[in-house]
């Protein structure tokens, strides 16, 4: 169950016997195998209805959307197969105690520093003069002690972040100008490819969620939203690093996306379809990727990381054992 | 016995429906204490497992096609669920070779629970699919006090606040709960 499928095109998604066929508009017809499917993603304008909706829930397969705007519009998520009363009871108390919230806000931007800090002394090490900015990174390290409010941990969690993404307009080549963070729309490519991923990460992360008892809409760091899984907010910022700028870095770099690969389009600068595949390609190939799991005495592929990390949380929760968030350890 | 004896406490809650400190030993429960000791703390909180990992709980993995006699499935006061064989004999099917004392102690334990709480005797047999053997298994003194200490220590480890630390076992590899429990 760790396969995404990606659909590009616009059409019809449809249940067919025992199968999920997608109808492209000029009537070509395709198949897509469910069994081993965890999440589809629908990158078109894609018509589906309940009959569609159940067998996907029957195989307990996601389906993310993605839009046009900030990307990710929203998931069509199967009814949970687990459902626990006491987990859920476990995580809104820990969300109600301030101090516990507090503590696991914190690690989770411990490990996002740790993470970001991974990728810019990678780059430091080969022809980059980052010292600077680790050092920015480590000074917000030192700053978040444990008393601090969850506005002020976030205060602490921006700074770092802005150090780090200034990092990219020096990694990125020429003529790919990032300046700063903006969103909804994304008004460059950078910033449209760090939404692209950024969004990728979080529904990956959705997916992961879906698969324990936690209730993804209960987080500690982030308020708990009604309109997005802000439990997957949470957890998204520490693998951000590690998936989406990475493949960023790499596709720039080796000049699989360019310019042409983006449009002017609603206010903003979005990914052309054929810039979303070559995104994905990358992205899905880094999360098939493995690593040996010092715990688990396996290697693990990066996408099963998430998964595990969902399971530290809940341990957490459930046991009271320390939960020490993923910090990149290779 | 004091009337906290664990013991006592079973057979309170196997009698009176209305009692207020309930405690439920199941069969699957006997197995994992025997097993690990974590293993029956993480089922006892109902923690679900990985709904991916193929490896499914031992024992409930066992083809036992093999029996085909008239076999009835039998469940007691929602504790025990035993197959009895067409001449009363208590049956149960034990997974692999490094599990006997587990598959053992569940049986004992159904014979245990039918003595002393439902008040029946039987005979029970330990079936060993891959091996075409078959072990008679009788309620001794001595199996007696297995099956009681362990009554005991399952009482002592699911009221525990938090379980005990994980331990490598050679039964970790195909564990249902392994990601789960050496996650940290
Ligand atoms: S993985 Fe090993 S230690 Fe953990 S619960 Fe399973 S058998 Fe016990």
């Amino acid at each position: 169950m760790t396969e995404n499928y990606h659909v590009f095109s616009d059409g019809r998604l449809e249940r067919h016997n025992d199968t999920v066929r997608l109808v492209t508009e000029d009537d070509e017809k395709k198949y897509l195998p469910v069994e081993n499917a965890e999440a589809v993603f629908l990158h078109g304008q894609i018509d589906f209805n309940t009959r569609l909706v159940s067998f996907l829930n029957d195989h307990g397969v996601a389906v993310h959307i993605f839009g046009w705007n900030d990307y990710y519009a929203g998931s069509v998520m199967p009814e949970r197969g687990q459902t626990s009363g006491r987990t859920v009871t476990e995580q809104v108390r820990a969300y109600d105690d301030p101090e516990h919230r507090r503590q696991l806000a914190r690690k989770f931007i411990r490990a996002s520093i740790h993470n970001m800090r991974a990728n810019v002394s990678y780059y430091d090490n080969r022809d980059h003069d980052f010292g600077s900015v680790i050092t920015r990174l480590d000074t917000q390290q030192e700053r978040l002690e444990p008393g601090l409010e969850i506005n002020e941990l976030m205060g602490v969690e921006a700074t770092a972040r802005r150090a780090y993404y200034s990092t990219f307009d020096d990694i990125l080549p020429d003529g790919f100008v990032f300046g700063g963070r903006e969103y909804n729309p994304p008004k460059n490519e950078v910033n449209s490819l760090i939404s692209f991923g950024n969004s990728l990460v979080y529904a990956n992360v959705v997916s992961a969620i879906r698969a324990t008892a936690l209730d993804p809409a209960i987080s500690f760091l982030h308020e708990p939203g009604d309109r997005r899984y802000s439990l997957s907010l949470d957890i998204a910022d520490i693998f951000k690093p590690l998936l989406a700028d990475r493949v960023i870095f790499r596709l720039v770099n080796r000049q699989q996306v360019d310019m042409g690969d983006f449009e002017e389009r609603l206010n903003g600068c979005l990914l052309t379809e054929s810039g979303r595949e070559a995104y994905l390609k990358e992205f899905e190939q880094m999360l098939d990727q493995t690593v040996e799991h010092p715990r688990l005495n396996r290697k693990v592929s990066y996408q099963h990381l998430l998964r595990v990390e969902v399971y530290k949380l809940k341990k957490h929760l459930l046991t009271g054992e320390e939960y020490a968030p993923f910090e990149r350890w290779w | 016995m004091s009337d906290t004896d664990p013991v006592e406490k079973l057979r309170r809650t196997a009698q009176d429906e209305a009692t207020t400190d309930e405690f439920r030993v199941t069969g699957v429960m006997m197995q994992y204490y025997e097993v690990c000791e974590r293993e029956l703390w993480f089922a006892s909180r109902h923690l679900e497992i990985d709904r991916d990992n193929a490896a499914v709980v031992r024992g409930t993995q066992v083809d036992d096609s093999a029996y085909d006699e008239k076999r009835r499935n039998v469940s007691i006061d929602g504790m025990i669920a035993i197959d009895v064989l067409e001449d009363g004999r208590v049956m149960e099917v034990k997974p692999s070779s490094s599990l006997v004392d587990p598959a053992k102690l569940q049986l004992l334990y159904y014979l245990w629970y039918l003595e002393h709480i439902v008040g029946v005797e039987r005979e029970g047999v330990l079936a060993h699919p891959t091996e075409r053997r078959r072990e008679a298994v009788e309620l001794t003194p001595e199996n007696e006090q297995w099956v009681e200490d362990a009554i005991r220590g399952v009482h002592d480890i699911v009221t525990q606040e938090t379980p005990p630390g994980a331990e490598e076992k050679p039964f970790c590899e195909s564990c249902a709960y392994h990601d789960f429990c050496w996650s940290c």
